[in-house]
C-alpha cells in the first residue's frame, strides 16, 4: 500500500505537471497562427486547469498544503520545456495530444491499479475523471485535424521517439527521507 | 513578468507586435482601417460579425498571456484566467459560426489587434486588470446591452441571443477582475501607480491611434453594477468617457471600434 507521503507526493507532482501543461497552452495561443487551434488550446487551459485545481485541494487532505506542487525530476522538465518551446503547429498538436497527455494518463492509470482504491479512493476518483476529459481532449484533437488536414504531422516517426521518450523518464523527483530526531 | 518583447511602432507609439495570425488575413494598425459600414447590410453585419471574432481571439490571447507572464500570480486569479480563456474561445466559435451563416469567410475583411498591442506592453497584472477587464471589457458590456435590443429590432434573434449569452459571461470576467484588482491594491499599495500609469499610457495610445467618429455607447449602470462596479464608480466611469470623449474625438472605451 502507498504511504500518505508517497501519495501526496505523486498528487502534488502530478499537479506540477498540469500547471506546467497549462502555462505551455497558454504560451502556445498567441503564437500559433491557426485559430481553430488557438480556441482548441484555449478551451483546455480550462481543462488542465481544473485537474491542477482538484489536485492542489487532494494535496491539503494528503498532510501537504493547499495546492501545493512538488517539482518533477529535472530530466522530466527539461522534456517539458523541449516540447514546450516547439513552434510548428503540427507538432505542437503532437507534443500535447499524442505525448504528454497520453503520457500523463497512462502513469494516471498505473497509479490506479497500484494505490489501495478505498484508502486513497479521492485520489482515484480524481484520476478516474481526468482519464475521461483526457479522452475527450484527444478526440477533439482528432477532429480538429480532420477538419484541418494541414496540421496533422505527417511524420509518425516523430510521435513514436518522443512517446518512447517520454516513457522512459520518471516524472517523480527522489522523495526526500522521513525526517528523523536525532539527539535526543 | 515579461522579458524581452517583440514590439512595433504605430504613430510613434511603441505597442506589443501582432500576434500570431494566417496568411489569409490582412492585419493592419489602426481600428479605422477595419471596414465598417454601419448595422444595416448583410455586408455590414459581416464585417461586425468579423472583426468581432478577431476581437474575442485577442481577448482569449490576452488572458492566456496573463497565465504565462504572471506565474506568481494566486492560484485562484489563475484559475479565473484559465476559465477566461475557454469563455473567450467559446465566443470565438459561436462568432465564426455566426460569420459563415452570414457568407463570411476567415480573412475576408482587414483586422487590427490594437487590444492585444496595449495589454501585451503592460508588466504589471494590476496594470493589465485595469485596462483590459476594467476597461475594455466594461466597455463591452456597454455596447453588448445596447446591441442586444437593437438586434432584435432589426429582426436578428438569433445574433440577439449570442450577444446576450456573450455578455453574461463577460460580466463574470470584469466581476473578478474588478475584485482582484481592489484586492491586489490592498494588499500591494504600490500597484495603484501601476494602474495610474497604465492608464494615464492608454490615454496617450489612444490620443496616438483615435479618431474614429464618435459612437455614441452610454455606460450601461445595472450591467457594470453586476460585473462589481460601485454606483459611485459606474457615475465616475460616465463623466470621465464624457471628457476623454470631448478631448480624444474617439470611441468611449478606449481603443476599441465597436
Amino acid at each position: 500500500m502507498l504511504t500518505v507521503k508517497e501519495r501526496g507526493h505523486f498528487v502534488a507532482t502530478t499537479r506540477y505537471l498540469y500547471v506546467t501543461l497549462m502555462e505551455t497552452l497558454a504560451a502556445w495561443v498567441p503564437t500559433t497562427p491557426e485559430m481553430e487551434v488557438k480556441l482548441l488550446f484555449g478551451e483546455h487551459i480550462w481543462d488542465v486547469a481544473q485537474h491542477a485545481d482538484s489536485l492542489g485541494k487532494r494535496t491539503f487532505e494528503l498532510r501537504l498544503p493547499l495546492q501545493h506542487s512538488v517539482r518533477a525530476a529535472e530530466a522530466y522538465v527539461s522534456f517539458l520545456s523541449e516540447m514546450a518551446a516547439i513552434a510548428p503547429t503540427p507538432q505542437r498538436l503532437a507534443a500535447m495530444y499524442d505525448v504528454l497527455l497520453p503520457g500523463l494518463a497512462d502513469r494516471q492509470r498505473r497509479y490506479v491499479e497500484q494505490t489501495d482504491r478505498l484508502v486513497d479512493a479521492p485520489t482515484v476518483r480524481i484520476f478516474e475523471r481526468y482519464l475521461v476529459d483526457s479522452a475527450r481532449m484527444i478526440d477533439s484533437c482528432s477532429a480538429l485535424r480532420q477538419e484541418l488536414p494541414e496540421v496533422q504531422l505527417a511524420d509518425p516517426q516523430w510521435v513514436a521517439s518522443r512517446r518512447t521518450r517520454e516513457a522512459a523518464l520518471e516524472p517523480l523527483a527522489t522523495l526526500p527521507p522521513e525526517a528523523v530526531a536525532v539527539g535526543t | 513578468m515579461p522579458v524581452t518583447k517583440d514590439t512595433k511602432v504605430v504613430r510613434g507609439v511603441e505597442l506589443r507586435n501582432d500576434p500570431a495570425r494566417e496568411a489569409c488575413f490582412n492585419v493592419v494598425h489602426l481600428h479605422h482601417d477595419v471596414p465598417d459600414s454601419g448595422h444595416a447590410t448583410v455586408e455590414a453585419r459581416r464585417q461586425r460579425v468579423h472583426r468581432d471574432y478577431n476581437q474575442e481571439v485577442q481577448t482569449l490571447e490576452i488572458a492566456a498571456a496573463c497565465l504565462v507572464d504572471f506565474p506568481s500570480a494566486p492560484w485562484e486569479l489563475r484559475m479565473e484566467l484559465a476559465r477566461q480563456c475557454w469563455d473567450e474561445a467559446r465566443h470565438a466559435e459561436l462568432l465564426y459560426r455566426r460569420l459563415k451563416e452570414l457568407g463570411g469567410w476567415k480573412g475576408m475583411y482587414a483586422i487590427a489587434n490594437l487590444d492585444w498591442s496595449v495589454v501585451a506592453m503592460l508588466d504589471s497584472l494590476p496594470a493589465r486588470l485595469a485596462v483590459q477587464h476594467r476597461t475594455f471589457e466594461a466597455g463591452s458590456l456597454d455596447i453588448e446591452t445596447a446591441a442586444v435590443p437593437m438586434l432584435q429590432e432589426m429582426g436578428e434573434h438569433g445574433a440577439a441571443e449570442v450577444v446576450d449569452a456573450i455578455e453574461a459571461d463577460e460580466i463574470q470576467h470584469v466581476r473578478f477582475g474588478n475584485e482582484w484588482l481592489r484586492r491586489m491594491t490592498q494588499v500591494e499599495p504600490r500597484a495603484v501607480l501601476d494602474v495610474a500609469a497604465a492608464m494615464a499610457w492608454l490615454k496617450r495610445v489612444v490620443e496616438a491611434t483615435g479618431g474614429d467618429d464618435l459612437k455614441d455607447i452610454s455606460t450601461s449602470g445595472p450591467v457594470r453594477e453586476m460585473a462589481g462596479f460601485s454606483q459611485a464608480e459606474v457615475t465616475q466611469v460616465a463623466r470621465l468617457e464624457h471628457q476623454t470623449l470631448r478631448s480624444t474625438g474617439t470611441t468611449p472605451n478606449g481603443p476599441r471600434d465597436e
